[in-house]
């Protein structure tokens, strides 16, 4: 702990410095408008409530409350702080105390009881410095062009507690970062610096959306016995942190980019070995989380009415749970090539189709993996606006072609004054309960919700 | 010798209407002559300035965005970028576009969205949809004060006063039947001041034919010599819905980085 202390330490020195240097640089902006004083409050509240129409149960009933503050200090140099108050009235989906051992001691949750928790999400020194953009704090950062799965957007871990459900920039844990950004070459290099070691907050066990498919939670034999061991984090900064690089372009016509992660999968992996005792077997499973290099790419274009937009990664390190008894660990590893392809279509006023289609290919695969070589899984957005987009009409469809289950999300939401916004739509899931979406075939919900800016 | 004179006055009789005829004939550009002007006004290598936007519908109820625009050419090619700073559920939401000079190029353009937090590339043939929730079009938000000379077939109808200013009335076709799908328009009116070559007033007619719009610019005056609109308002006729567009703040003379032009600066927002 001493050490984490310490090293929290150098960093904000080297933020202060950072920052004072550009402080000294940077010439106050007079030009402003009085629309900009230096500071600049707001807030969002938004609430949501969800009922369980297969269980038949109210499933959801929160207060998000997302304060911001910004400093401007000038055009290029400003601190930006946003803060979360949570609150939950049934505790059905993250039930009990909050156990935040995916989160790293200096990002997680300030818990007021069992439903209501404090969290600082972002804060933030973005500045301009000898030709370089920095960022400097705890952020997100996002990349990719894809709607509504993940392959490059996984900068960030996220948080499982409603599955896919909930708007990705609500479920992305924002992570402490140093991200540079320089013109070179008519493009933008990226480069990021991650010491943070936060990853994927999965659901807790007796949640509403707790992770039951074997595709993902290994299952033990009937009759064998389950040691879960605790889950092990990398814990050295330096040598245990992420890096990443993105080269991104505007080359005729086409948005261009390169990336690269060296980092930790979010997920962690569920190394098995069985032991027999004179009490019967025992499997003991030892969760840890492994590094893996991502290089990929991202696109898009526009023709005419259509727009093409599209992804593809190759993941040197990804581990996929086995059946096969004779493996040692349970699981197999492989390398991983996966892309998606998207289409949108807005050939009609005010509406907009897209399609999607996903693919990954494990290069490596074994006898007995969970799941197939080729997994496949498509899209469909249907989205309309209605008087000048104070009312949006829209039906999301995600279908797993492997394993035949899917998700259908409509959503009717009306802008009714200036800053506040509702909202109606289901979530509703399908297919079989070994699959990623079937797993909660009977987790189907009504929402409602509203969102106030203030 | 009275038959002389008799045909001299006939002869200058019939030649005072043709004298008449041309002088109007010379006053009275042509429509694409008048486009050319319009565009060709100065509107200076690089504008900054606040524009509030206020949307009213049929029952009253008004919604109003604070936003930061930057607009630079780059040569011939226009770039515009508007970034929303209030209210805050839509705050940092912001638009990128790259206007192409060649007829046969599709423009490009970029929204950042927020609650994705990514950016988002949109068809350029868009440009009939309405620009987040206003009664501008895309084409209208690109184009500014500034018209698509290619798009329309012009047609100069006559004089008329506006505000007090004297106006050509010039009447625009699309050029064929596609390109009216595309604009949302079948026909336009524009009044075009004689003196500054800008649009004061126009009416829009959608693609059946029906009356659509009515576009207003008013507060017109002189920012570092050159000519601004400070208030552009589009009534629709269809549903009751009007937007004012209220420029502030408006400086040609900032220095304004390249860099501000591009998807990154889209996600670092303003």
């Amino acid at each position: 702990m001493a050490c984490s202390y310490t090293h929290c330490g150098i960093l904000a020195l080297a933020g202060w410095l950072i920052a004072a240097s550009a402080l000294a640089e940077s010439t106050p902006d007079d030009t402003k408008s009085s629309l900009l004083s230096n500071h600049r409050f707001s807030a969002v509240l938004e609430s949501e409530a969800a009922y369980g129409t297969a269980t038949d149960r109210a499933d959801k009933m929160e207060f998000v409350l997302d304060p911001q503050w910004e400093y401007r200090w000038s055009e290029d140099t400003r601190v930006t702080g946003i803060a979360r108050l949570y609150t939950e009235g049934f505790d059905h989906l993250e039930p009990g105390r909050l156990s935040q051992g995916e989160v790293s001691p200096n990002s997680r949750r300030l818990q007021l009881g069992d439903r209501t928790d404090i969290e600082l999400r972002e804060f933030y020194l973005r500045t301009r410095l000898w030709g370089t953009h920095l960022t400097l704090g705890k952020q997100q950062v996002v990349w990719g062009k894809a709607d509504g799965l993940k392959l490059l957007d996984v900068v960030n871990p996220q948080n499982f507690r409603e599955f896919i459900l909930d708007n990705f920039d609500d479920s992305r844990i924002p992570l402490w970062t140093l991200n540079a950004e320089w013109s070179i070459g008519g493009g933008n290099l990226q480069l990021l610096w991650i010491p943070d070691r936060t990853y994927h907050k999965l659901p807790q066990t007796g949640g509403t959306f707790a992770f039951s498919s074997p595709l993902i939670v290994p299952q033990a034999p009937p009759g064998v016995a389950v040691n879960l061991r605790p889950l092990e984090r990398p814990n050295n900064i330096a040598t245990d942190s992420d890096i990443g690089m993105r080269f991104s372009k505007f080359w005729h016509g086409w948005d261009l980019t390169v990336n690269y992660l060296y980092h930790y999968a979010d997920f962690p992996v569920f190394f098995q070995s069985l032991h027999l005792t004179p009490g019967g077997a025992t499997v003991t499973v030892n969760p840890r989380y492994v590094r893996n290099h991502l290089i990929g790419g991202a696109f898009s274009n526009a023709f005419g009415n259509l727009t093409m937009r599209g992804e593809a990664i190759y993941n040197t390190d990804q581990f996929v749970l086995t059946r096969n008894r004779r493996d040692g660990d349970g699981v197999i590893k492989s390398g991983e090539i996966a892309y998606v392809l998207g289409l949108d279509w807005s050939g009609m006023q005010d509406t907009l189709v897209s399609a999607q289609l996903f693919q990954s290919w494990l290069l490596h695969p074994a006898g007995g993996i969970v799941r197939d070589t080729l997994d496949t899984t498509t899209t469909v957005l249907l989205r309309r606006h209605f008087l000048n987009e104070t009312l949006d009409a829209e039906v999301l469809w995600l279908q797993s072609v492997n394993q035949g289950d899917g998700l259908i999300r409509p959503k009717i939401s009306y802008e009714l004054r200036d800053n506040l916004k509702i909202w109606t739509g289901f979530d509703l899931f399908y297919g079989d309960r070994n699959g990623l979406f079937g797993q909660f075939d009977r987790n189907d919900r009504l929402v409602i919700g509203m969102e106030m800016g203030i | 010798m009275r038959s002389h004179i008799q045909n001299l006055f006939i002869a200058l009789f019939l030649l005072i209407p043709l004298s008449v005829s041309d002088v109007a004939a010379e006053s009275l550009l042509s429509g694409e002559e008048i486009a050319r002007r319009i565009n060709a006004r100065n509107e200076g290598e690089v504008v900054s300035r606040f524009i509030t936007m206020a949307m009213t519908d049929r029952s009253g109820t008004e919604r109003v965005r604070e936003t930061k625009s930057l607009r630079k050419y780059f040569g011939k090619e226009k770039r515009t970028i508007i970034f929303y700073l209030s209210p805050s559920n839509i705050k940092d939401t912001a638009f990128l576009t790259y206007d192409y000079p060649e007829a046969d190029r599709d423009d490009d353009q970029w929204l950042y969205l927020p609650a994705a937090r990514k950016v988002r590339r949109i068809s350029a043939s868009d440009r009939g949809d309405y620009f987040l929730g206003t009664d501008f079009t895309y084409e209208d938000i690109r184009k500014e004060t500034k018209v698509g000379i290619e798009d329309y077939s012009w047609k100069t109808l006559g004089e008329e006063t506006i505000d007090g200013h004297r106006c050509f009335l010039v009447e625009e076709i699309p050029v064929n039947e596609k390109m009216a799908q595309e604009l949302g328009y079948s026909k336009v009116q524009s009044w075009i001041d004689a003196e500054i070559w800008m649009v004061r007033q126009a009416k829009y007619w959608d693609v059946a034919g029906n009356p659509l719009k009515t576009l207003q610019v008013r507060e017109i005056t002189l920012i570092q010599d050159i000519w601004t609109a400070h208030q552009l308002s589009a009534e629709n006729h269809k549903t009751g819905h009007k937007t004012v567009f209220t420029f502030k703040d408006v400086n040609y003379g900032q220095s304004v980085k390249d860099e501000m032009f591009t998807e990154d600066a889209l996600r670092r927002g303003y």
